[in-house]
């Protein structure tokens, strides 16, 4: 699955000589990577796809998937910034207000919210989410997924990362997490997290969706992980939560609609 | 005995407390990482996993000294992974202990190669997979040019040292062996391979160690090992066809054939699709068309046009890409089609080329009364026609896409398209007055013979600047049509009022047209602020219409100078605007002003070369007008959708209206230019509401339009008998000030039980005001509208399901100068359909619609009950047959109804067409079918 996700990667326009390569080939000392404190900004670009959205939902039929597919998939993707602000002690995941289509440029919709702040003292989780046309507020303690650990390598955004596996069943979201081994706070992306570093790069089956950093900064934060604004909202916990989602893709299920017309991805 | 019983009992009951000592609950877990130099691995990731799922149980970090404990975690067999972005990962199984604190001692990890670090991982963005020793690479982020062998592609990778006769080494030993996909290949030479496999077909590369071939045979590790190579070769997981075939016949000598067939592959889409048929479908559906042109289904409308309400002028080049969507279904028509369409997409280039036939021959018969309204009394026209009508289009079209760089893009795009059609129409017109005495019979028996070619071009760029929210944009198109026609005009005139009572008109009439278009636009954006942008645009236009219409009588051949006419008209266009936009949080608004320039030319001679016209003088018209331009759009919290438009639109009079020359040569309606005719202006308003609840799925719809004329073009009419022609209507366009529409409508959707019975309903109320001159008196038009709907969606299980719908629709039109004319139409339906899989894999769905129409005043009252029927069965392991039994127009009633009211007459027509058959069809999908019936009927 790794290996299909070819197209996406660059031609750098490398050229390399054999011998040049074999004169490097050399044994690297471990260099002190933790000079600075894990500490700092990252700006994540989310790229969906919905046609390879609709083609994992799969209780609608073959053939449509397929047509989507045929008809929409080279032409079905949109971008968006996230931010998330990350320490020892907590991180705050939020939607951004920059664009990242320049064709969405001069045209706003309405900002929906979506906050995700852990707090790694308490060991709680704070999230605002409007889910359905509502606006909730999710308080509970930190859990994480099933992380199978993998063992792919590579860089992103300047920082190696590993890899690891989760299959969301609720949502049919097959999760690939590339985690960084230099920056060892358990945070990541949108919900995710629970992994020896954090999360720069998320790809949810097979590019329906990447949410990858290009930009890390590490640097002292002063206020950013304050608690925002206050928000009306019903309060819940975890379990609500997934009861709100389960209800969802049940009901979506049960009348063959796809279900991500209508929630985040 | 009792004693060993005993003891053996003792032992058993003590074995687990025996086990506890010995492997204690919690246990500590430390080591230290050190790299092959024996440098200390600080700041590594230590983790433990599930031996079973290789889930992450637990993990830590070293410290600066490479030592890593877990203390207090369940003793229990773990994989240790340790991973750090200088080394292989290291992996191994830890057993559970047997003591408190399992010491693991000094662990030693490889270091990753810097090559493979700063090239593979750091230049090319390459994953690297690790599998225990053996480390892969995507090859194909390593870039060789087309047409190299996979040794070339090895020269270019890290690591790898290929010398002048093509052997490999890597890390100073030779590679031994060469696999690809893990076998053997070409025998034992890896030159073999490396110097006759394209690289093209490669994915990955991995290097590794082998047992020695000694320690393969003897079984007896020697310790000696073996560098190999495994190429793993391409895997093309998008490439796949589809297609589909349909043989169909029934009674009454109905036939139908359809076939489709794809091949696609991750960046190239092939598609064939052929048809022909005999049952009035003179097209391809929405869905074909869709598979058709693939990726490119949505590419039709590049507009060039840029500004607000469309700066566009002139036409476009057949939208559908000439594949005869939304087909006239009156009478009995053969069709045949074909076509093909290739997509080529790589995200930075997209080209596509498609051509497409298609041609069909409709026989008609149409019965038509319609009723003139004269300021006294009325005309009856009972008309008969018979028509024979055969059109045939060849389409080419070709785009290209092409993204320069993420600042700069292209468009560009052509089609061509050919077309021949003939048509016979034999007509038998009896004009009577309100109350029946004869005035005139009409025969006519006309024949039509038309070729005409037609070249549509566009470009554009686009160009963004470094600041967000800068561009520029630029457009350039020419179009070109030219059609010749030949018509042979027979018409017979019986006159019952008259001394002569027949009067014989034969003429031959050749038309040409020759039509181009050259266009531009020009758009500029420059953000003001993060919330507010300003929008600079000019649009240009000339299109020129040079129309030849030469007339002669026969037998003699002799031109018919009052009807003959060459024409030469020219429109410029300009318009320069700009307008400004907010934009934030769901809110967007635009308002601009542009002011426009149109100038019309028009030249008229006896021929072309030929001498002017006297009697008509050239026309000159320059209209220049400022046009505002609104629009609000407003995305409210919980999923609400309010938007607004006002516009003021400018439009100029066709080149038709204007000629001052007659322009039929039939005496009983001559059509007369007006070359005083002003541009049509009106403004209108538009409002829309909507809003759905996501959780429930219920919505409601709002929607409003309003517009005010101020110079309308209508049509005025003189109608009188007129000696030695009969009944003679004249039409001449003419502006007036006054004409008013409203229409307002709502719709919503609710489902009562979710999943399972929504109810949605529809209603729209409209009026129109609008005035028009019938013999020089002012005859005012008053036209309402009210429909209404009402539909059940019921669907208990996926294998039952129903759709229910009733629609309601009163039409009054009224007329000042004949009170007693006030029309009451109305068009009344009932539908029903159901879709019920009642035996595994076998299918019925059947339709019922009734339709009512009514027209008081004429007594017309059509009441036509059309029931269809169908039974399918899903055939083969693969589900890729179908056979289907189906009854079309079981009641044998289908005829096709038009019911009309405008300005001054009311027309009800009547058509023949294909009713009752019965056919049998045999279909063949590549893919199979669904075995299930689906609710969902998203369109795609």
């Amino acid at each position: 699955m790794i290996n299909n996700r070819i197209t996406s990667i660059r031609n750098t326009g490398l050229h390399f000589k054999a011998g040049l390569a074999l004169t490097l080939l050399m044994v690297m000392t471990a260099v002190n990577i933790f000079a600075q404190k894990p500490e700092g900004y990252i700006r994540y670009l989310r790229t969906g796809n919905w046609a390879k959205q609709m083609a994992a939902v799969d209780y609608l039929s073959k053939q449509q998937r397929d047509r989507m597919m045929y008809m929409w998939g080279n032409r079905s993707e949109y971008k968006s910034f996230a931010n998330m602000w990350f320490s020892l002690s907590g991180s705050k995941y939020e939607d951004s207000e920059e664009k990242a289509d320049r064709d969405d440029e001069g045209y706003n919709w309405r900002k929906e919210e979506y906050t995700i702040m852990r707090n790694f003292e308490t060991q709680t989780i704070h999230e605002v989410q409007y889910i359905l046309g509502k606006t909730y507020i999710i308080d509970d303690s930190l859990h994480y997924p099933n992380w199978k650990i993998l063992n792919d390598m590579k860089e992103v955004a300047g920082h190696i990362c590993m890899n690891a596996f989760y299959e969301d069943t609720l949502k049919m979201q097959k999760i690939i997490a590339w985690y960084a081994l230099d920056l060892p706070v358990s945070t990541g992306p949108e919900r995710l997290g629970g992994l020896p570093g954090v999360i720069l790069e998320i790809d949810i089956n097979d590019g329906a969706m990447v949410i990858a950093a290009d930009k890390v900064e590490l640097k002292p934060l002063t206020t950013e992980l304050d608690l925002p604004k206050k928000v009306k909202g019903r309060k819940i916990n975890e379990a609500q939560y997934y009861g709100i989602l389960k209800k969802h893709f049940d009901e979506r299920r049960e009348a063959e609609e796809p279900p991500f017309w209508s929630i985040r991805y | 005995m009792r004693h060993f019983v005993n003891l053996c009992l003792l032992l058993l009951l003590s074995f687990p407390l025996l086990l506890t000592a010995q492997n204690p609950s919690k246990v500590t877990i430390k080591g230290v990482v050190r790299d092959s130099t024996n440098a200390e691995a600080g700041y590594a990731t230590v983790m433990l996993l599930n031996t079973k799922d290789s889930t992450l149980v637990n993990f830590t970090t070293t410290n600066d000294k490479g030592v890593f404990s877990f203390s207090a975690v369940r003793n229990m067999p773990y994989l240790l992974k340790i991973s750090h972005i200088s080394y292989i990962p290291h992996q191994e199984m830890l057993q559970p202990s047997a003591t408190e604190v399992n010491d693991l001692g000094v662990i030693i990890m490889k270091p990753i190669s810097q090559a493979l670090m700063e090239v593979v991982i750091k230049a090319a963005k390459a994953p690297l997979r690790i599998r225990g020793d053996t480390i892969e690479y995507d090859a194909t982020t390593f870039k060789v040019p087309p047409g190299s062998t996979v040794e070339d592609l090895l020269r270019r990778l890290p690591g790898i040292d290929v010398d002048a006769e093509g052997n490999i080494s890597t890390q100073g030993k030779d590679v031994k062996r060469v696999y690809v996909d893990g076998k053997t290949f070409f025998g034992d030479d890896p030159k073999s391979v490396t110097k006759n496999l394209d690289a093209e077909a490669i994915s990955k590369v991995q290097v590794f160690d082998e047992k020695s071939e000694q320690t393969k045979l003897t079984g007896v590790d020697d310790g000696t090992k073996e560098k190999a190579m495994n190429l793993g070769l391409k895997e093309e997981y998008k490439k796949g066809s589809f297609g589909k075939a349909t043989v169909a016949g029934g009674t009454s000598e109905r036939w139908a054939l359809r076939g489709n067939y794809n091949r696609f592959n991750e960046k190239n889409q092939l598609s064939f699709i052929g048809y022909g048929n005999n049952i009035n479908q003179a097209g391809v559906n929405w869905e074909d068309y869709g598979e058709f042109k693939g990726q490119n289904t949505f590419n039709d409308y590049d507009n060039g046009d840029f500004g607000f309400g469309g700066g566009g002028r002139g036409y476009y080049v057949f939208m559908d890409g000439g594949m005869g969507m939304g087909s006239d279904r009156r009478g009995y028509s053969k069709s045949y089609g074909a076509g093909v369409n290739y997509n080529f997409d790589n995200k930075k280039t997209k080209y596509n080329a498609s051509y497409f036939y298609n041609q069909t021959s409709q026989d008609l018969d149409q019965y038509t009364n319609k009723s003139t309204f004269l300021t006294e009394g009325s005309v009856l026209n009972n008309d008969t026609v018979n028509q024979s009508n055969f059109y045939g289009n060849h389409s080419i079209g070709t785009r290209f896409e092409h993204d320069i760089d993420s600042n700069n893009k292209i468009i560009a795009k052509v089609n061509v398209k050919f077309s021949n059609s003939n048509n016979t129409n034999y007509q038998v017109q009896r004009f009577t007055t309100g109350e029946l005495a004869p005035i005139n019979n009409l025969i006519s028996d006309n024949s039509t013979d038309l070729g005409s070619w037609s070249l549509g071009t566009a470009a554009i760029y686009r160009h963004r600047f470094l600041k967000a929210g800068r561009s520029f944009a630029l457009s350039a198109g020419y179009n070109t049509s030219h059609n010749s026609t030949a018509d042979s005009l027979l018409s017979i005139n019986q006159f019952f009022t008259a001394t002569t009572f027949t009067e014989q008109i034969r003429q031959l009439k050749d038309r040409a047209t020759d039509a181009t278009e050259i266009k531009s636009s020009a758009l500029y954006t420059e953000p003001i602020t993060k919330k507010w942008y300003w929008e600079t645009f000019y649009n240009f236009s000339l299109s020129g219409n040079e129309a030849n219409r030469q007339v002669k009588s026969l037998p003699e051949e002799n031109r018919i100078d009052s009807v003959s006419v060459y024409s030469d008209n020219s429109t410029l266009y300009n318009r320069l605007g700009s307008s400004i936009r907010y934009s934030n949080n769901g809110f967007n608004a635009m308002a601009g002003i542009a002011l426009q320039q149109l100038k019309l030319n028009g030249s008229y001679l006896q021929d072309e070369d030929m001498p002017f016209l006297d009697s008509v003088p050239d026309i000159k018209r320059t209209y220049k007008n400022w046009v505002p331009n609104i629009s609000i759009n407003y995305q409210l919290p919980n999923n609400m959708y309010l938007s607004l438009d006002y516009s003021y639109n400018v439009d100029e009079p066709s080149v038709s209206d204007l000629a001052p020359v007659p322009n039929s040569s039939n005496r009983n309606f001559l059509v007369l230019g007006n070359p005083d005719l002003k541009p049509a202006r009106s403004h209108s308003v538009s409002f829309s509401y909507n809003y759905w609840n996501p959780a429930s799925f219920a919505n409601i719809g709002l929607f409003s339009t309003a517009s005010l004329s101020e110079d309308r073009i209508v049509y005025n009419q003189w109608i009188k008998t007129v000696q030695g022609v009969g009944l003679q209507t004249i039409t001449k366009p003419d502006n007036i000030s006054d004409g008013k529409d409203l229409s307002v409508g709502l719709w919503s959707n609710v489902p009562i039980i979710k999943t399972k019975f929504s109810v949605g309903v529809d209603g729209s109320f409209n009026i129109g005001e609008s005035a028009s001159f019938v013999n020089d008196i002012r005859n005012d038009n008053k036209n309402t509208g009210v429909d209404f709907g009402l539909n059940f969606d019921i669907t208990p299980s996926t294998k039952f399901i129903l759709d229910l719908r009733g629609s309601l629709g009163f039409n009054k039109m009224s007329y000042s100068i004949q009170k007693d004319q006030d029309q009451n139409i109305q068009n009344h339906g009932v539908y029903a359909s159901l879709k019920w899989q009642f035996i595994n894999k076998t299918f019925l769905e059947t339709s019922y619609n009734y339709t009512v129409y009514i027209n008081d005043r004429w007594n017309f009252d059509r009441r036509i009950p059309i029931w269809n029927a169908s039974v399918r069965r899903i055939i083969g392991e693969k589900n890729r047959f179908e056979a289907r039994l189906a009854a079309f127009d079981i009641f044998n009633k289908r005829v096709s109804i038009t019911q009309t009211a405008t300005s001054n007459y009311v027309l009800q027509s009547i058509a023949p067409t294909l009713a009752r058959y019965f056919m049998l069809s045999i279909s063949y999908n590549l893919r199979g079918y669904e075995t299930k019936l689906g609710k969902n009927r998203m369109m795609f």
